[in-house]
């Protein structure tokens, strides 16, 4: 498990996370969605040790982890731009993290390698940026370690390619128990994949949430009344979170379960009524919405 | 499938990615070391072939000393280490520049410190492989040649010690300085800031006491830089090329290990250092100019000062010493300084105003350190110690001698003057020096005038003052020769022991006097030879009669002739004898060598004298030049003589009544002496050439143009200002 607490980075008098507190737990996608700036990469760079935070605290698996082998042994960092030494190639590439991590798998990276048609002996520097993302993600999964920290991997990769991505996720998340960190800009991105989301935005936490734990308390419901007070009846005691109203067709956003929700709904008069699945995307819209932002403006565009 | 993840495994992946660094190094260092050798050593086999060497073991040697020079102790090295220094310490370290580099490597499981170490050994291994392979290469080159042996071998050895150890003191800066900065271009000249910064610092102050202060002295101290290799490289490689040949591995050894000592214990520091902000260092610097935030604002004044005031006394210098526009100058351009760090700080033109606060503590830095020079608040030229703190002094009171060691290899006169001139009576010295502190107003006045009749009397004497403390002051002072009161001191301090143990190598130095080859004796006009054997006998006689010698003989009397003396080596000396000298007198007497000085005006065929009329040259040039030379800094402008011979006017005497008014007002050119001043005592219009008859029975010079004299001031004959009168119509 990875806890973060009150942790703040500042540069040059900007501060790049301001207070954030996220436990990631294991064998768990963890999504960290923000716009640009919002301080994704920083926190991940002090998570992997790269950064060392102004204060704040980061535990893997209770151990600090700036300047600690220990720690960093349990994971994998892989940058928005990853580096890869000059003239070299995959195989060049392998040799070196082979003798860094030691649980490094060669036989999987080869195999893997073959899968995404991945030529070894090809200089790196001649691949395309997709080519270089799936290479450095190729890396991270086969160093075997327990968290893999992704910096805008998926970012550059073709629906194909990060299918494939996906499936080696839940492959090793099911055998050696491989904990994911993805940071993106791009929510649609992570919708399927992640667990567990926590939204940042201007360096803070917005909120930080289990998606089935979202998707399971806020229900949308379609209906039309027969009338006013038949409304209030159905309404009264719920958290009302949005309501769009189209004629007499009326959308409610409420935070419920689905069983209470239909349970109220069967004992008012309504002429139509219907509980609606949400979208990742509409859960953070009316979460944040609840909080003063528009959701639709920091990661939507 | 399981790696080690170990320190030389660390090393090895790090090597991996410097191997072109490596290449660069031996094939650079190949071409230096080998093609100039080869190039040395077929030029050498070409002149032999052409007869150029008398012998073989002459042809050999000359082999073996170009073998040494190329292999060993050359000045060119230096360049080599820095820039190879650059290349391997910015190489191995910029990852720390790059974000991207940054991420991959802070990220892995692999200490800090290793990583550290492993970058900073392979480059050392670099260093190492690549320059013994070099010199390997050219040894085997000379070796097949046969152009070495063992003194090629030590001298092979220890430069390489000695630039391995230098190469370490400018590698381990290199690195501090990738530490303090986070980008390649600011990287390379902050090397070069601290790399030359001291030697910068030295040059500056020099400059500005030069400029500002009247007693600099650098004879006996000369204030250089103590930390600096770069320093330390230029000044001593010179002198250790060939020294295994002439002092032997063990004074070669003797020579170098000190330095290569002083130089570990500066690399470590430095690498000390190197680590610490390595440590310290945050990775978020990568791509900043300045790596410590709170470093700017220091660097910038530390490096805005010094550069500021140097353009500021260029401009002094340029204006003729103006202080408004050395200020203006300063001012100006600490100003621009500022504003150019804070722009390459934040690599933003709009920054140039940025921390005021800093620029303003450089500026009032700069007037500061002016001031402090420009009107002495540290008091350098009031400097006098007190009689208690003084333990000893030394001074270079006029050109006493030359000096030679043991094994007749050159002894500068300073050196000399250290090592054997003690003077424990300091107070005279004191006096003297405090004496002069109350005349310098008055000389400041004179001097400034151009009054140079007034300022002749006063010379300049360097005084080494040794303190109880073990601290070395050097200082100049004027000391007027004509005062009364100057003479009885100085007759206590030229007079003394301790004063002839160190001026004059005659008085203790009894061993050298067994190797003399060649003794002559001159009173300016005739030249005998002495038989060397008597040197014993003759040193003797000299040191009894320098017993007397003090400060009123030296200036009372003019010599009446001179010995030389050659020594092995080349070395020479020369020693005046006075008329007072009467057992040194005597031996010349018995050797039938003595001539009196005073010719005799019966051995005279003729004397040609002839009038220079420099008073008569054009007001204006003497004007102008002595105007120019005092703006300049010349102290006193005494001689301005122009450059016509439009006026001069040649004249020949035979007659015997005027022969022998002119003879006692005549002195031999060629024992102008030390202790007087002849430009003054000796007057510089006039040449005079006495021409011998061919029947004398004394052996003078007969040459045609006869025997070089001059004049004692105001004794010219009135005979001889007629004769020599210039006319106009004398043409």
């Amino acid at each position: 498990m990875i806890e973060i607490h009150n942790l703040t980075k500042t540069f040059d008098k900007i501060k790049a996370v301001d207070d954030v507190s996220v436990t990631i737990k294991d064998n768990t996608v963890f999504g960290l969605i923000g716009t640009n700036g919002a301080g994704k990469s920083t926190v991940l760079r002090m998570v992997s040790g790269v950064l060392k935070p102004d204060s704040g605290t980061i535990a893997v698996d209770g151990m600090p982890v700036y300047d600690n082998v220990e720690a960093k042994k349990k994971m994998f960092f892989i940058a928005d731009e990853p580096y890869f030494f000059a003239n070299t190639n995959a195989q060049a590439m392998e040799r070196y993290y082979s003798s860094i991590y030691e649980e490094f798998d060669r036989e999987e990276f080869y195999k893997y390698l073959d899968n995404f048609n991945l030529d070894k002996n090809r200089k790196i520097n001649t691949y395309s940026k997709g080519m270089k993302k799936q290479l450095a993600f190729l890396l991270g999964v086969c160093a075997r370690t327990k968290y893999l920290l992704c910096d805008e991997t998926m970012d550059g990769l073709d629906p194909v390619m990060r299918q494939g991505v996906k499936s080696i996720f839940a492959k090793e998340m099911e055998e050696r128990g491989l904990t994911p960190v993805i940071a993106s800009h791009n929510l649609r991105e992570l919708e399927d994949i992640c667990d567990h989301v926590g939204l940042l935005h201007k360096g803070g936490v917005l909120l930080s949430k289990d998606l089935e734990d979202m998707k399971c308390n806020i229900q949308k419901i379609q209906c039309v009344f027969s009338n006013v007070d038949e409304e209030l009846k159905a309404l009264s005691g719920l958290e009302v979170l949005k309501k769009e109203q189209r004629g007499s067709l009326c959308t409610y956003t409420v935070r419920s379960t689905r069983e209470e929700v239909t349970a109220r709904f069967a004992t008012v008069d309504t002429v139509f009524y219907e509980v609606l699945p949400l979208s990742l995307e509409e859960i953070f819209i009316s979460e944040t919405e609840v909080v003063g932002y528009d959701i639709k403006k920091l990661i939507l565009g | 499938m399981t790696s080690k993840n170990s320190f030389w495994d660390n090393c090895k992946q790090n090597h991996k990615r410097r191997i072109w660094v490596w290449i660069v190094s031996v094939l650079g260092q190949l071409a230096l070391y080998v093609g100039i050798l080869m190039i040395y050593l077929s030029r050498i086999r070409l002149w032999y072939a052409q007869g150029t060497y008398r012998t073989y073991e002459e042809y050999h040697d000359t082999m073996c000393r170009a073998a040494a020079e190329v292999l060993g102790f050359k000045e060119e090295y230096l360049i080599t280490a820095i820039v190879l220094a650059v290349i391997i310490g910015v190489q191995g370290f910029s990852y720390l520049h790059d974000r991207r580099k940054v991420d991959l490597y802070h990220s892995v499981p692999v200490e800090k410190n290793r990583r550290f170490f492993a970058v900073y050994l392979n480059g050392i291994v670099i260093y190492i492989t690549s320059t013994l392979l070099s010199v390997l290469v050219g040894v085997i080159v000379a070796a097949v040649q046969n152009a070495v042996n063992g003194l090629v071998l030590s001298e092979i050895g220890f430069a390489f010690i000695w630039n391995l150890l230098f190469f370490l003191v400018i590698y381990h800066t290199v690195i501090l300085a990738v530490m303090l900065t986070g980008n390649r271009i600011i990287t390379i000249c902050m090397a070069g800031v601290l790399i030359f910064y001291e030697i910068g610092l030295y040059g500056l102050n020099d400059i500005m006491k030069y400029a500002f202060f009247e007693t600099v002295s650098t004879f006996y101290v000369e204030h250089e830089p103590k930390l600096s290799a770069v320093w330390d490289y230029l000044l001593n490689v010179w002198d250790l090329r060939y020294m295994a040949w002439s002092e032997g591995v063990g004074g070669l050894a003797g020579e170098v290990l000190p330095y290569c000592g002083k130089w570990l214990i500066l690399a470590v520091v430095i690498l000390a250092a190197a680590w610490f902000c390595y440590r310290k260092r945050p990775s978020e610097a990568a791509g900043r100019a300045i790596a410590f935030t709170k470093a700017e604002p220091v660097i910038k004044v530390l490096i805005a000062v010094p550069a500021s005031v140097g353009i500021g006394m260029i401009v002094h210098n340029a204006s003729y010493g103006s202080t408004f526009l050395a200020v203006l100058g300063m001012l100006v351009s600490g100003v621009i300084v500022c504003a150019a760090a804070e722009v390459i700080y934040d690599f933003d033109i709009k920054s140039m105003i940025k921390h005021p606060v800093s620029g303003c503590v450089a500026l009032i830095g700069i007037v500061i350190v002016f001031l402090i020079y420009k009107n002495d608040l540290i008091g350098y030229d009031k400097y006098v110690p007190l009689e208690s703190q003084v333990d000893s002094v030394a001074l270079n009171i006029d050109y006493c001698g030359e000096f030679w060691k043991k094994d007749f290899t050159y002894y500068s006169v300073a050196d000399y003057h250290k090592e054997h001139m003690v003077i424990t009576d300091v107070e005279p010295v004191l006096a003297l020096a405090s004496k002069w502190q109350q005349e310098r107003e008055y000389f400041e006045v004179i001097k400034n005038t151009g009054d140079v009749d007034n300022t002749a009397d006063y010379r300049e004497v360097s005084v080494l003052y040794r303190l109880k403390s073990g601290r070395e002051v050097g200082r100049k002072i004027w000391i007027n020769y004509a005062d009364p009161v100057n003479e009885a001191l100085l007759n206590r301090i030229v007079g003394s022991d301790e004063f002839k143990a160190g001026a004059y190598q005659v008085m203790t130095d009894k061993d050298s006097y067994d190797h003399v080859q060649v003794i002559t004796y001159t009173n300016g006009a005739v030249r005998v030879a002495l038989p060397a054997e008597d040197a014993q006998k003759l040193r003797d006689a000299y040191v009894k009669d320098m017993e007397k010698f003090d400060f009123s003989l030296a200036i009372g009397e003019r010599p009446c002739g001179r010995i030389s003396l050659v020594f092995p080596n080349q070395r020479y000396t020369r020693m005046y004898v006075y008329e007072s000298f009467e057992n040194t007198i005597a031996y010349l007497k018995e050797q039938e060598a003595y001539y009196p000085i005073r010719l005799d005006p019966e051995d005279i065929a003729s004397i040609t004298i002839t009038n220079y009329h420099y008073e008569l040259d054009e007001p204006e040039t003497y004007d102008s030049v002595a105007e120019y030379n005092l703006a300049m800094g010349a102290r006193v402008e005494t001689v301005a003589y122009g450059t016509s011979k439009a006026y001069e006017v040649t004249e020949i005497f035979d007659n015997k009544e005027q022969l022998a008014q002119i003879v006692p007002a005549i002195y031999p050119s060629y024992l102008s002496a030390s202790w007087h001043n002849d430009g003054w005592e000796l007057d510089q219009s006039y040449d005079v050439y006495v021409t011998f008859k061919k029947d004398t029975t004394y052996p003078y010079d007969r040459s045609e143009r006869g025997v070089f004299y001059k004049f004692y001031v105001d004794q010219v004959p009135d005979f001889v200002v007629e004769a020599t009168a210039y006319h106009a119509d004398t043409e």
